[in-house]
């Protein structure tokens, strides 16, 4: 029996799950009670990790592209590499599918190493390289079936076109789709083989906001399956939306690791409550002051802002306004995100300017 | 191996070069094109004869004779010049560009030949030296004529020129030489350009990244794709040869050495066109280079026309392009019949194959740095 990580699509309540190596479970989310599948994934000896990366290296005459890196993915989780444009990300992952070799460094897919014993490894894992386009004059079913035959264990095509919402465009020759629909392929092609990880490199670079969505929510889709997802990407909000687990690369080295919560609170700012257009503003910042909140300020137009260390002190607050009726158009509270974690690291803005 | 994997990716390729326009146009429709083109132009199709002008002044019956024989050549329309007219003022006047003068005396002048061994008759030719290719033709059909009179008249030994001159120009049309040409240059193409688009459009694309991922080995994959090429070969093949046959009323060899250079030479083209797509990795530039090493070497290369027509220093240049020699094995297996010089060719076209093709696979890497 193995664990396999579960974090509900509906309210994102992480929990549990024990079972075999490739059993189906229906599980039921303790938090709002919905229902789903669950496979566990095929362990194979690997501890619960399916990527073991130990000391990678890669140096290009003098650029050193990746410095000595370390990091394992867990079975079932979705595992962002975050950094920007030429931080080592692509040079990272494409050593990992054994694109390139590495200058020095080990390692292991699903408990093999890969320098070893990735002919086998190959038909357990699904990659969507960078930039990636198909075969123009295929359609997108022709395609699926080109690959899918290129391995000796198949999922069901017709299902995987179903399931990434394709149907409707399966007969449509690759050329002429979308971009949105073309990395939708491009993430399908990398199921042909029910892999247990999936390698997708900056999936939704280049695509406008919608078309970024529905690949996200392809991706979200592969989490519910319980498959292990290396994801590289230079969009924060994608890692924030997507992963459970966050590695930043800058300049060819990790410089933080841990999931959202982790990077937040270790790297980032406290929350700060907003109160917008608020009545008699000054003498509120005053009576905050009084009462112990010493990071209160005026933000112009009637605006305060409170810095908030612990979540108790949002009822204290609260509680003060309504006793002293004070009235204010809005209130929100703002979580320190991942931008503020990449700067206060870097000193620079995780941007595509960024590189 | 996996042959069934080999069989797939040979489909899928032939369902996508189907649907491309461009690629269809490329393979089949630009050759056929170019044939009947050249072939139309240069072989009689439509107006084929030359005019020529000729002025009997000796009206006996050796000119008469003479005039006989120009006729039968069938390659001229003759228009008769009145005796007593000016010759370089009716060419002036009429902006004549092809004239022979037959001179008066010309009958008497033979005949005093055989007690006089220094006697001579000229003919006159008057010609337009722009137009070169006129004048050549005319030139070596009178010369042979009177090479064949000379012969009769004075009994002298069979001259070796005649002979030489009336294989070249009776048996053999200018679409007897190109069909092959036509054909080893439109394998070349094909198999250059699909090569690189192999190498550097797929390398740009990911699909070579994503295919190393994947059980398919380099071997099965680079095999797949030559049995494309080469059945592109065979069909662009066939329909030139059925042109040639049909429209053209040639007669053409097709026999297993003929089958065996074709597919040497969808080897050698493709195997450079790896080459080329292993040191130029920009799909535009690689383009770019290919047609540099293409577009020259089909001229140089014998295509369209004949190697004797070029400067010697051309020739010697010909002689180091892979093409002049699948030119040259074609032509002489097809056409001339001549197997021994076919075979002498066509190995130089085997090892030209194993050499590039072989450098090629071996210099092609899916792996990037």
């Amino acid at each position: 029996m193995i664990e396999q990580r579960f974090k509900c699509p509906n309210c994102e309540q992480i929990a549990s799950f024990y079972g075999n190596p490739g059993e189906h479970l229906v599980v039921t989310c303790s938090a709002c009670h919905l229902k789903g599948r669950l496979t566990i994934p095929h362990a194979e000896q690997n501890n619960g990790h399916a990527i073991e990366v130990s000391h990678l290296k890669k140096i290009y005459g003098d650029l050193i592209a990746v410095n000595d890196i370390s990091f394992s993915v867990k079975n079932g989780e979705v595992f962002a590499f975050l950094g920007p444009n030429g931080a080592g990300k692509t040079t990272t992952v494409e050593m990992i599918e054994s694109i390139r070799q590495p200058t020095a460094g080990s390692i292991q897919l699903l408990g093999k190493d890969i320098k070893t014993h990735f002919n086998d490894v190959k038909e357990k894992i699904g990659i969507l390289p960078q930039e990636f386009h198909s075969f123009e004059r295929l359609t997108v079913r022709e395609t699926l079936v080109y690959f899918s035959n290129l391995f000796k264990k198949k999922a069901d095509v017709d299902q995987i076109i179903q399931s990434l919402d394709l149907t409707s465009h399966k007969n449509m020759l690759y050329r002429n789709l979308s971009g949105g629909l073309k990395q939708r392929v491009g993430v399908a092609i990398s199921l042909v083989n029910d892999p247990e990880i999936i390698f997708l490199d900056e999936p939704t670079t280049g695509l406008d906001p919608k078309a970024r969505r529905e690949v996200w929510g392809v991706i979200a889709g592969l989490r519910k399956k319980g498959k292990t997802v290396f994801l590289t990407t230079h969009y924060m909000e994608e890692a924030e939306f997507l992963a459970d687990h966050i590695a930043v690369i800058f300049k060819g080295k990790i410089i933080a690791e841990g999931t959202l919560e982790d990077l937040i609170r270790n790297y980032g700012k406290s929350s700060v409550m907003h109160i917008k257009k608020c009545v008699n503003a000054p003498e509120v910042i005053e009576m905050l002051k009084q009462e112990g909140y010493d990071e209160v300020s005026s933000e112009g137009n009637g605006d305060i802002a409170i810095k908030i260390d612990y979540k108790e002190r949002v009822l204290d607050i609260l509680s003060h306004l309504k006793h002293d009726c004070i009235e204010y158009e809005s209130l929100d509270i703002r979580r320190s995100n991942l931008e503020e974690v990449f700067l206060r690291l870097t000193g620079s803005k995780l941007t595509e300017d960024a590189a | 191996m996996n042959l069934k994997i080999i069989w797939m990716d040979f489909v899928y390729s032939i369902k996508g070069w189907y649907r491309s326009k461009g690629g269809m146009f490329w393979s089949l429709a630009f050759p056929v094109i170019l044939i009947l083109l050249f072939g139309a132009i240069f072989s009689g199709i439509g107006s084929s004869k030359y005019t020529l002008y000729v002025q009997d002044k000796d009206q006996t019956e050796m000119s008469r004779m003479f005039n006989a024989t120009l006729n039968g050549t069938k390659l001229f329309t003759i228009n008769v010049v009145k005796a007593d007219v000016n010759a370089s003022a009716f060419i002036k006047e009429k902006n004549i560009k092809s004239l022979i003068v037959i001179p008066d005396g010309f009958e008497q002048t033979i005949q005093e030949s055989f007690t006089n061994p220094s006697a001579r008759v000229d003919l006159q030719f008057y010609f337009d030296p722009s137009e070169q290719t006129t004048t050549q033709v005319i030139r070596s059909v009178i010369s042979s004529i009177l090479q064949e009179m000379n012969k009769n008249l004075s009994h002298a030994k069979t001259i070796i020129g005649v002979q030489e001159i009336s294989t070249i120009t009776e048996n053999f049309n200018f679409i007897d030489f190109f069909l092959p040409g036509m054909i080893g240059f439109t394998i070349m193409q094909g198999a250059i350009y699909g090569s690189i688009e192999r190498n550097t459009k797929y390398r740009k694309d990911g699909i070579l990244r994503k295919l190393l991922t994947t059980p398919i080995t380099r071997t099965e994959w680079i095999l797949a794709k030559m049995l494309f090429m080469m059945f592109l070969a065979a069909l662009t093949t066939a329909l030139i040869t059925i042109i040639g046959i049909l429209v053209f009323g040639m007669t053409v060899n097709i026999s297993a050495w003929v089958i065996i250079i074709i597919i040497a030479t969808s080897f050698l083209f493709s195997g450079m066109g790896m080459l080329i797509g292993r040191f130029v990795k920009e799909e535009e530039t690689a383009d770019t280079a290919a047609g540099a090493i293409s577009f020259p070497m089909m001229f140089l290369a014998g295509t369209f026309f004949p190697l004797e027509q070029m400067p010697g220093f051309l020739q010697t240049i010909a002689h180091v392009l892979p093409l002049y020699y699948v030119n040259e094995a074609l032509r002489n297996s097809m056409i001339y019949l001549n197997q021994n010089e076919s075979l002498l060719n066509g190995v130089v076209v085997i090892i030209f194959a194993g050499v590039f093709f072989i450098s090629g696979v071996l210099l092609t890497k899916w792996k990037e740095d």
